[in-house]
């Protein structure tokens, strides 16, 4: 042991060489991406929407757990602080009527920021958007549904029409939006266009229709939706006598051939122990035979 | 019952007396064992994060031993059933420990499944909400009636040493034991009547058991067959499972005679005759097995499913030492050894069936775990842990805890019963002398 404590010492101080300064580099810190954007719903109650995210080996991945700081971007008042959730979302209700100052061409400014930690730096982003109102009708000339949409923005007091953007029209399916139509507004801000006739419902015919501007540079993301009796009846209900492999009661065959077959397997067990038992009764007889003759 | 005095010197006196090797071998697998333990704990308190399994690869380690272990309780089943249904005479010495493979691997087996459900707490819903149209309870149902089958034919083949052992008054065993072989022979003193019913009830159970051995590893080939998954779905997966299991608890069984007759000095009982039949038996099944493999692998390859072509592609490339080894090696190697009889030493037989053994386990895995990670819809994640399973020393422990509780079970059961059946070889000694 003593010859090699050379060896020993030197080997172990050659480690520590190594494994000291890698230990004590210092990682480097995340750099985040942080998005912010304006959200308008069917009930005219506004938000913000703001995703931290970060990016690793290709793939997009949330902050979660992070202080955004909102604030009134123009004037840079605070106006919240929200913590994001697992999906990297903080999220911040402006409510109905938002009574924040416009500039003189009618836009809010709304801004969002991370101010870092240890490990992850700051990031900030700014959005200015207008509000826009918009309206959905829905009706019926010779059997033909249509839907008019208008659109306008408030601006020094007066009701402007908002004109050349895009609006597409959903319908409500089980997992996602279906698109049913695009809609591009004309100088007095409206648009009509048809709804097709063959789109199933529920079991009343109730379908849900969504109209939206999607990401748009000016007025964010602004939804309107409405339910109304215009889809096919449809019954989704399957009948508790139906056999199939998907259904709550399987098929006869199954039934009958998994009978047979324990029957067949479990009557043999039977046997077997019922021998088991005659070998008992047996033994028993046998002992008070013996007794009796002794 | 009385039985021939040589018989009982012989194979009794592992009943009697333990030596300090035995002690020391139990302990170090009951140390294994107490490790796997906490790996258990520590799996139930942290949840699954602690193993290899992710989203993507759902089954890992656990999933293979249990078909592992199904495998070698079908196999014990379908050859001490076989033996028995055809009257082999050379049988008589290794039919208990066949016997014995069958119910041990099937009282582990399932384990592995508790280990690999995530809430065990609803285990109960296996039974009280069962859907007849799934695999799942198709395999809780099979599984069920084989273990109570299994114990079954297992008591039926105790009954008569049970009796011998119990008027054997030379026996100097523990009072506890005397008790047991009392109460467990049912009073059986060897008339026409019992011989003639315990016959009867053994030839059905023996006849039972190999038709739920095929069903119920057919049922378990059939939860991965009935997938669409790539590499699993394929129509011959529950015969391919049938000869596979046959394959590695063969090898078992040599194993185990090799063990058993060099540690209990059976070298009169086991000869190189047996170890010469079980490994022929296992040069055939081989044949069989490799057969199978060539079968489903060409039929995938040349049908050129995109999936079945990208995860032959991985096999061959990500996976290729561990493929050779299970379906080539695994099969060549102890049909070589066996097939030449300048070869057949016990010795070389007996690393035969380590290699088939060992090829079979590895057989289970890339079966398992290549498809997981080539699944039919596309992975939307590209998380390394995500996609590629590595085993985790949780799972490495269990696995290991499965072995030492097989291999305990087994020195446990050796202690109370002859692992030679004295009335067997009684029986045959008879009819040797009758010719």
């Amino acid at each position: 042991m003593k010859k090699y404590l050379p060896k020993i010492l030197f080997l172990t101080s050659l480690m520590t060489l190594v494994i000291v300064p890698s230990q004590s580099q210092e990682k480097p810190k995340i750099t985040p991406y942080l998005e912010l954007q304006y959200f308008k719903d069917t009930d005219e109650q506004a938000y913000l929407k703001s995703t931290l995210t970060y990016s690793m080996n290709r793939m997009v991945l949330p902050l979660a757990g992070m202080v955004i700081n909102f604030s009134d971007g123009s004037g840079g008042q605070s106006l919240a602080s929200m913590v994001t959730d697992d999906k990297g979302v903080a999220k911040l209700l402006l409510g109905g009527e938002v009574k924040l100052p416009v500039n003189k061409e009618g836009f809010w400014s709304f801004g969002s920021e991370f101010k870092g930690n240890d490990t992850v730096d700051g990031a900030n982003s700014e959005i200015a958007v207008k509000d826009l109102k918009l309206e959905m009708t829905l009706s019926l000339a010779d059997s033909i549904k249509n839907i008019t949409l208008k659109a306008h923005s408030p601006l020094n007091g007066e009701e402007v029409p908002v004109s050349d953007e895009v609006i597409t029209v959903y319908v409500s399916r089980m997992f996602s939006l279906l698109p049913v139509g695009e809609a591009t507004l004309d100088e007095t801000g409206t648009s009509t266009i048809e709804f097709p006739s063959d789109i199933p419902g529920d079991e009343n015919g109730n379908i849900t229709i969504i109209a939206k501007l999607e990401e748009n540079p000016t007025y964010g993301n602004i939804e309107k939706s409405v339910t109304e009796k215009w889809g096919i009846p449809t019954s989704y209900s399957v009948p508790t006598t139906h056999r199939a492999l998907w259904t709550k009661t399987p098929p006869m065959w199954m039934i009958i051939t998994l009978s047979i077959l324990l029957a067949g397997v479990w009557g043999h067990y039977f046997f077997a122990i019922i021998s088991l038992i005659l070998i008992k009764i047996d033994s028993k007889r046998k002992k008070s035979k013996d007794e009796y003759l002794t | 019952m009385q039985a021939d005095r040589k018989l009982l010197n012989d194979l009794t006196p592992e009943l009697v007396q333990t030596s300090t090797k035995w002690y020391v071998t139990f302990f170090i697998f009951l140390a294994f064992f107490a490790v796997g333990i906490y790996a258990l704990i520590l799996q139930i308190d942290k949840g699954h994060i602690v193993t290899g399994m992710r989203d993507n690869v759902v089954w890992g380690f656990y999933i293979v031993n249990f078909i592992f272990f199904m495998g070698l309780s079908y196999s014990g089943a379908l050859i001490s059933g076989v033996l028995h249904l055809f009257h082999t005479g050379w049988r008589k010495p290794v039919i208990r420990m066949a016997e014995l493979i069958t119910v041990i691997s099937l009282i582990i087996g399932p384990f592995f499944i508790f280990f690999c459900i995530g809430r065990l707490d609803r285990l109960y819903f296996l039974f009280i909400h069962p859907r007849i149209q799934s695999p799942i309870t198709w395999d809780v149902i099979a599984i069920s009636t084989d273990l109570v089958g299994c114990f079954i034919y297992l008591y039926l083949s105790f009954i008569e040493d049970f009796a011998i052992l119990r008027d054997f008054s030379e026996l100097n065993v523990a009072p506890w034991k005397k008790k047991l072989y009392k109460i467990l022979s049912l009073g059986f003193s060897g008339t026409e009547k019992q011989r003639k019913l315990l016959l009867n009830a053994r030839t059905i159970m023996a006849a039972m058991i190999i038709a739920i051995a095929i069903i119920v590893y057919s049922v378990l080939a059939w939860i991965f067959g009935v997938t669409l998954q790539p590499g699993w779905h394929s129509t011959i997966f529950g015969p391919y499972f049938v000869i596979a299991a046959v394959f590695s608890g063969t090898g078992l069984l040599i194993i185990l005679m090799w063990i058993f007759r060099k540690v209990y000095h059976l070298e009169e009982y086991i000869t190189k005759r047996h170890f010469v039949n079980v490994g022929v038996l296992l040069t055939i099944i081989a044949a069989f097995y490799g057969y199978f493999t060539f079968s489903d692998y060409l039929t995938k390859w040349y049908g050129s499913i995109k999936m079945d072509s990208i995860l032959i592609d991985k096999l061959f490339n990500q996976y290729y030492s561990l493929f050779i080894f299970a379906n080539y090696i695994g099969i060549l190697l102890p049909g070589i050894i066996i097939a030449f009889p300048k070869f057949r030493t016990i010795r070389n037989i007996t690393v035969a069936a380590i290699i088939a053994l060992l090829a079979l386990w590895v057989n289970r895995y890339i079966i398992v775990i290549p498809t997981l990670e080539t699944p039919f819809l596309p992975i939307q994640d590209f998380r390394t842990d995500w996609i590629k399973y590595t085993p985790t020393w949780v799972e490495w422990a269990l696995t290991l805890a499965g072995v030492s509780v097989f291999a305990m079970l087994f020195m446990l059961v050796s202690k109370i019963v002859p692992i030679i059946s004295i009335s067997e070889m009684q029986e045959r000694d008879q009819n040797e002398v009758m010719k």
